[in-house]
């Protein structure tokens, strides 16, 4: 695992509207290793969205360089961007993001058909990814028949039906109450204790705890990267299994 | 592109198009009045087509006419009425003077003579004298009994074959053969009945009744009757060879300068493709010119509900490219939808054609002779096609949209 999974250097991105141009990236360098859960946050307008944006291949630096396993991606067009969220990327937004008229399972089932997988392993690799979050025994409710925690979970088997290299989440709570946004980082943090790698954009410290490494954006820079050495997940076990000692 | 892909994308059109089912139905309209003109334009000709090839079969595709009156009725009407008649000697002079035909035979007409079979009697019908040879003739070919023979000619025997219309008329729900039929007052047995040859071009065949010349001279005389020679002149591929020495000897019979223009005309069945080639263009340019401004219509009705459509679910293309989905699968999405659209409208004009095609032959009598009852098969799949062309070119601007929208933007969309 000597070449990390991502590496920015000075990547910047302008939007021009108009008359003058926004810069919401000013030139960010920084590293990802594989399994690693990092956590970005900083005020809105920082370009936190826009970084994220461009980490999952849904958008493209203005200038920078961005490898993605070693491999330059700045320049990629839409279809080879296409190719790599297809295939190495599971996104997770804040609102959702599914198919209102489909089932769990269609919309877990969703990237295989760009992928060109048969419909048999499809139905099986989606309800497999289902049951890893919990939801098996929902496979033919639609969105609206779900709680929000419910769909976001859908939305989050959905990234994982790829078996992607980098999960992304964009303040992935932010449309759930406290209960079910812990449920979700819990979930998250399982992830990544079985080896993935996650990086989520949130505006609130609490879910940023969860992750290993928190780096924090203002105004299209980097303010600060520091690790985090006691991630929130773990103490959670930690006072789970003591719990359960003292229960016995 | 992967089979699941297209698949996606089918059921996806699919379902778009059952959510909207009054809108689609609606948007289809112009695609599908365009297909109905094709498809009835298409039934018209190749109902035409039919009779004509039936009219020129039962006359023969090899059989020259010489007579007195042009039936494609492209030399002067005041130029024919002043031709003098082609008498009996003449007819016989041409006969003999022949070479390179198969054979030759003479016809001649009269009309409005009383005939009466038992207790019917009509003055309809055409009394035709030939020779025995004509039987050998597509148009005097018996469906029933035979033809004269030569002997019966040469001692004009009192016997008579009846055409298909004459036969039912006379003897309805009888067979006739070997019945009596008076003719002008005299007595003729009936010996045959010849095939069904009519069509909507000319009924005139059916209407005869075929007896020897000897016997058609003895009743009504040669007097101001124009005679027709009609030439078999063995294969198409003679006919020209044929046509030209039944020109030469014709002008020779007749006593022509070399300056002089022809004073008759050497008719063909191919007459007939002539004289409905101006209806046939008709009915060809109005059903095109009809269905193009359907069309038109129609494509511009779609182009602007796949722009909707397109607009309607930005948020779900937003979705579906942040998976993965490239360019050409969000395109084939809304291309197969707008050709799916046109399909359903072109679906439902076929049935609507099919269904006026039989209105038509069972209102309409007479039609069910050259008519099918369905539009050909082969102009349905046509239509089809031309459809879905259409759904296509339609599509092509709204997908194109959809395909380059940016996944952010779209997702913002909502």
């Amino acid at each position: 695992m000597d070449t990390p999974l991502i590496v920015l250097e000075k990547l910047t991105k302008v939007y021009s509207t108009g008359a003058e141009d926004v810069y919401a990236l000013r030139g960010i360098s920084l590293q990802i290793r594989a399994n690693e859960f990092v956590a970005i946050m900083g005020p809105s307008g920082s370009g936190k969205s826009t970084l994220l944006h461009i980490l999952g291949c849904l958008d493209s630096p203005t200038s920078g360089r961005y490898l993605f396993r070693g491999r330059d991606v700045s320049q990629l067009n839409d279809d080879e961007l296409a190719r790599i969220r297809n295939r190495e990327i599971g996104f997770v937004f804040q609102a959702f993001n599914l198919l209102p008229r489909a089932t769990a399972l269609k919309n877990v089932e969703l990237p295989l058909i760009y992928a060109g997988v048969p419909a048999e392993e499809r139905r099986q690799r989606a309800r497999a990814a289902l049951e890893a979050v919990g939801l098996g025994d929902r496979l033919s409710h639609r969105p609206n028949e779900l709680s929000g925690g419910q769909r976001q979970r859908v939305a989050i088997a959905r990234a994982l039906v790829i078996r992607p290299s980098l999960i992304l989440a964009d303040e992935p709570t932010g449309n759930l109450d406290t209960a079910s946004g812990q449920e979700i980082m819990r979930l998250f943090s399982e992830l990544w204790s079985q080896g993935n790698t996650i990086v989520l954009v949130t505006h609130e410290e609490y879910i940023a705890r969860y992750a290993q490494r928190i780096i924090r954006l203002r105004d299209g820079r980097v303010e600060s990267d520091t690790p985090n050495p006691e991630p929130l997940s773990v103490l959670v076990t930690a006072e789970d299994s003591h719990d359960i000692a003292g229960n016995s | 592109m992967t089979l699941p892909e297209i698949r996606e994308a089918v059921s996806v059109a699919l379902e778009a198009i059952r959510l909207n089912f009054f809108r689609s139905l609606l948007t289809t309209i112009g695609i599908a009045i365009g297909t109905l003109f094709v498809c009835l334009m298409a039934w018209l000709l190749y109902g035409l087509d039919t009779s004509l090839n039936r009219t020129i079969a039962s006359l023969g595709s090899d059989m020259l006419y010489a007579d007195k009156w042009d039936w494609t009725g492209r030399t002067r009407w005041t130029e024919v009425r002043s031709r003098k008649d082609i008498t009996y000697w003449q007819a016989r002079a041409v006969i003999e003077g022949l070479r390179t035909a198969e054979f030759a035979v003479p016809l001649v007409w009269a009309r409005g003579a009383r005939i009466s079979a038992g207790p019917i009697t009509t003055t309809d019908a055409v009394v035709t004298g030939t020779l025995s040879l004509y039987g050998k003739t597509p148009s005097g070919t018996t469906a029933a009994g035979r033809f004269f023979s030569l002997a019966e000619d040469r001692s004009a025997t009192p016997v008579a074959v009846l055409g298909y219309k004459v036969a039912q008329q006379l003897f309805p729900k009888q067979n006739p053969l070997g019945k009596l039929l008076h003719i002008a007052g005299i007595p003729f047995t009936v010996i045959g009945v010849v095939e069904q040859q009519g069509t909507i071009f000319s009924s005139f065949e059916d209407e005869q009744i075929f007896i020897p010349l000897p016997m058609f001279v003895r009743l009504f005389g040669l007097t101001k009757r124009s005679f027709v020679i009609a030439v078999k002149a063995g294969s198409e591929e003679r006919l020209e060879l044929v046509r030209h020495e039944l020109r030469g000897v014709m002008r020779r019979v007749r006593g022509l300068a070399p300056e002089a223009p022809d004073d008759f005309s050497i008719n063909e069945a191919q007459a007939f493709r002539e004289q409905i080639a101006g209806l046939r263009q008709a009915v060809w340019g109005t059903g095109i010119s009809m269905s193009m401004l359907s069309f038109v219509v129609g494509i511009i009705g779609i182009v602007n509900i796949m722009f909707v459509s397109v607009a309607e679910r930005t948020y779900e293309i937003g979705l579906r490219k942040a998976v993965g989905a490239r360019r050409r699968s969000i395109a084939l999405q809304f291309l197969i939808e707008s050709a799916l659209l046109c399909l359903v409208g072109a679906s439902a004009a076929l049935a609507i054609g099919n269904a006026i095609a039989l209105l038509v032959r069972a209102a309409i009598p007479g039609t069910g002779e050259f008519l099918t009852p369905y539009i050909p098969p082969h102009h349905m799949g046509i239509a089809l096609v031309v459809a879905s062309t259409a759904g296509i070119i339609a599509g092509w601007a709204p997908a194109m949209r959809a395909a380059r929208l940016h996944p952010i933007v779209a997702l913002r969309h909502e």
